[in-house]
């Protein structure tokens, strides 16, 4: 009687053990859900990014992306409230402002121990530049981006004036946007930088507004390569070639660049980036890319960025996420993302060869462009230089744009920006770091 | 029978007055008109450009000189717009958002005001003047707070964010209309009272049935606001299907570049229902904010 008892007890018990295992169990293989925020736009077509995560859920059953697709323009006000919330931050993100990258996790260790995925796949500039911060991997690399001159083929063969080369020089864009200058058609013959010291500025041999050791400004700002790029530039605005900030105000297109005008064949030629190439080419437009112009002699630079996917350091599933990351900013996210998104140019060298128009000439334009020097490899480095010293140095900027000095005022008002730029530098180094 | 000649020519004198003076306003008509209509040609510029572009192709945005009725308009444009989002179902979505906002604030303004205006009771002076002060801080900062409020109450991408706090009552439109219910004189109140009514029968039979020309103003207001808001509906919306059209119409601005003719198609359908709200409420709106405005 006691022994069946026991059996029975025994039996219970073991049903009970298995019961707890087979739930266990279960809950194993629950799938994990993660949480990803993107943002879709002509670039990236909400179909295509439903598309990559079908693909992602083919391959892990047991993880599903919970994806949050919404506006270019709604991503930022949603994700600072988030970060400043600490939390309802998703497991995936754009991390593209530099302020959120302390809340992206590490993937230095992932990505070195991963054997499906390198980080030399990607393009090494731009791996560089965009994804390493601190030392630390805290992002994978997206949808890369470069600005380089877009010319107006039809417009420079209506002017009959030659295509730009690939070795032009600043001097040549002031005479060729003068040659394409056409009052009776509203016609610009090129538009202006938006800002020194970017690439432009440094092709002219002005490489920095300030020492490498962000203690001087003197001898930077006012050297004489500067002086220099900001005389270029009251050239090119006294040659009435160009439009005024007033027009580019009116007549640009949302701080993307004037590429309406461009398409409209109001303007010969526009500093434009790779999306623009797609409108144009979308437009039925005849045009051809080549790099910023440069002075013989110094290194070739271009202004590039790219996107960055990261993994917010709080979150539950990072394993998971990983897992996503790399699917989605590594070659099989990526390709899908480029052949159903024209205005997409993933980080990876070996798929911009695949893309669709790859063997056109405008395309091959571009991909030069990318082999260039980033301006950021010396701005992220110096976070004072956006920070704080631009704004404190942007007056000399203004006065030349308006034409409101002369030729020869150059160098007083450069010499003039000395003082408000070394104190905004002295202020900012505590801040931001040098 | 015989007419004084003197009665006559004043009657003649006054005939030739009355002549000249219609002739007068006539001009004078006539010419506020050309003005008004002329005003009217100004103010509808922007929309007219904007029916403008979205008849035109990418390449004739910019073009020299402007066409302001395109010679070849792409009335496929917009097709193309509604069929690239999902902007029928935002603008239903801003619908439903725009009619639960709206019977929110109509069913909590009143009741807030009424007792302001007809009731005395502890700190109501203060408590006024912290509602008042509530008009006064800017939403921006509410965001951070009731975002994690939300978040705790699992509320986030539900429209309960965006619907609930009509229901608890708008500062501006509590003030609006308390200043009004302060303007219709107490003894109707006090008529309805000897008559046996209650609190509750004196402002749904007395109060309310008078604050018509202020319950327009909210009703029209709520509409505009709703229908227009974006921040909020990014904040506190996650689903692609659910957002309202203001933000619906951002998805075509991309990365590097605005669909221009796409977007004025879009957004010209989009304002449709705010002019036609507007071409009917405007009178009640125009007479209830100027009545607000004299007697409050």
């Amino acid at each position: 009687m006691k022994s069946a008892f026991f059996k029975n007890v025994l039996a219970l018990a073991n049903l009970f053990m298995l019961l707890l295992v087979s739930i266990g169990g279960a809950a194993a293989q629950d799938p994990v859900t993660l949480t990803w925020w993107t943002t879709s736009g002509r670039d990236s077509p909400e179909p295509a990014i439903r598309n990559v995560i079908a693909a992602f859920e083919a391959e892990h059953p047991n993880i599903k992306v919970d994806v949050s697709i919404m506006a270019e323009g709604a991503y930022n006000d949603l994700m600072s409230t988030a970060i400043a919330a600490g939390e309802g931050v998703p497991d995936l993100a754009w991390y593209w402002s530099n302020n959120w990258l302390p809340q992206a996790l590490d993937l230095t260790d992932r990505l070195d121990n991963d054997p499906d995925i390198s980080r030399d796949i990607f393009h090494t500039e731009y791996f560089n530049n965009w994804v390493v911060w601190n030392d630390m991997v805290i992002a994978l690399p997206y949808d890369i981006g470069a600005n380089f001159v877009m010319y107006n083929k039809d417009v420079f063969d209506d002017e009959g004036v030659a295509y730009p080369t690939q070795d032009w020089t600043p001097q040549d864009y002031i005479e060729i946007a003068k040659a394409l200058r056409n009052e009776d058609k509203r016609r610009w013959g090129g538009d202006r930088p938006r800002g020194p010291f970017r690439a432009l500025w440094r092709n002219m041999g002005a490489t920095n507004p300030y020492s490498d050791d962000s203690t001087t400004v003197e001898g930077y700002i006012n050297g004489p390569e500067s002086v220099a790029a900001y005389t270029w530039l009251w050239d090119l605005v006294d040659s009435g070639a160009t439009p005024t900030p007033a027009d580019l105000e009116v007549l640009g297109t949302e701080g993307t660049g004037p590429v309406d005008l461009f398409i409209a064949g109001r303007l010969g030629m526009a500093t434009l980036n790779p999306g623009s190439m797609v409108s144009t080419l979308e437009a039925g437009v005849n045009f051809g890319v080549v790099p910023e112009p440069r002075v013989p002699g110094n290194e070739n630079w271009v202004h590039g960025w790219a996107l960055r996917a990261g993994i917010w350091k709080n979150s539950e599933h990072p394993d998971e996420a990983w897992e996503f990351l790399k699917f989605w900013n590594g070659p099989p996210g990526q390709r899908i993302l480029m052949e159903q998104g024209l205005g997409h140019f993933p980080p990876i060298p070996s798929l911009l060869a695949e893309y669709e128009y790859a063997d056109t000439e405008w395309y091959q334009g571009f991909l030069n462009v990318l082999d260039a020097t980033q301006t950021a490899s010396w701005r992220k480095d110096h976070p004072c230089w956006r920070g704080a010293v631009i704004r404190g140095v942007r007056d000399a900027w203004d006065l030349i744009m308006l034409g409101e000095i002369e030729r020869d005022e150059v160098q007083a008002t450069l010499d003039a920006m000395v003082e408000p730029g070394q104190a905004a530098l002295d202020e900012c180094v505590p801040r931001l770091g040098g | 029978m015989r007419i004084d000649p003197a009665r006559l020519n004043a009657s003649e004198q006054l005939r030739r007055s009355t002549r000249q003076r219609r002739a007068k306003m006539l001009v004078w008509h006539a010419i506020i008109y050309a003005v008004m209509i002329s005003l009217a040609c100004v103010f509808m510029l922007p929309i007219f450009w904007m029916a403008s572009t979205s008849l035109k192709l990418p390449r004739e945005l910019m073009a020299w000189p402007p066409e302001w009725i395109p010679s070849n308009p792409q009335w496929g444009n917009y097709a193309e717009a509604f069929g690239k989002y999902p902007l029928a179902r935002y603008m239903l979505n801003s619908a439903i958002l725009v009619i639960a906002n709206i019977v929110g604030a109509l069913l909590s303004a009143p009741v807030i005001a009424y007792g302001f205006a007809r009731f005395n009771f502890p700190f109501k002076n203060v408590l006024f003047i912290l509602m008042l002060s509530m008009m006064m801080v800017p939403g921006h900062i509410k965001l951070i707070p009731l975002y994690v409020l939300y978040l705790r109450l699992d509320l986030i991408d539900t429209y309960w964010p965006l619907i609930l706090p009509a229901y608890f009552g708008s500062p501006f439109f509590i003030f609006l209309m308390t200043q009004f219910m302060r303007t219709i004189p107490r003894e109707l109140d006090d008529a309805a009272r000897i008559d046996g009514a209650g609190p509750w029968s004196i402002l749904y039979r007395i109060i309310i049935p008078l604050c018509r020309p202020a319950l327009t103003v909210v009703v029209v207001f709520t509409f505009l606001w709703t229908w227009n808001d974006f921040l909020e509906p990014i904040i506190f919306l996650r689903d692609y299907d659910s957002f309202p059209i203001s933000v619906g119409l951002a998805f075509f601005q991309g990365r590097y570049s605005i669909e221009w003719h796409l977007f004025m198609g879009a957004t010209l359908v989009s304002i449709i229902p705010i002019l036609v709200v507007y071409f009917f409420a405007q009178r009640h709106l125009i007479g209830g904010l100027a009545a607000i405005g004299i007697k409050g």
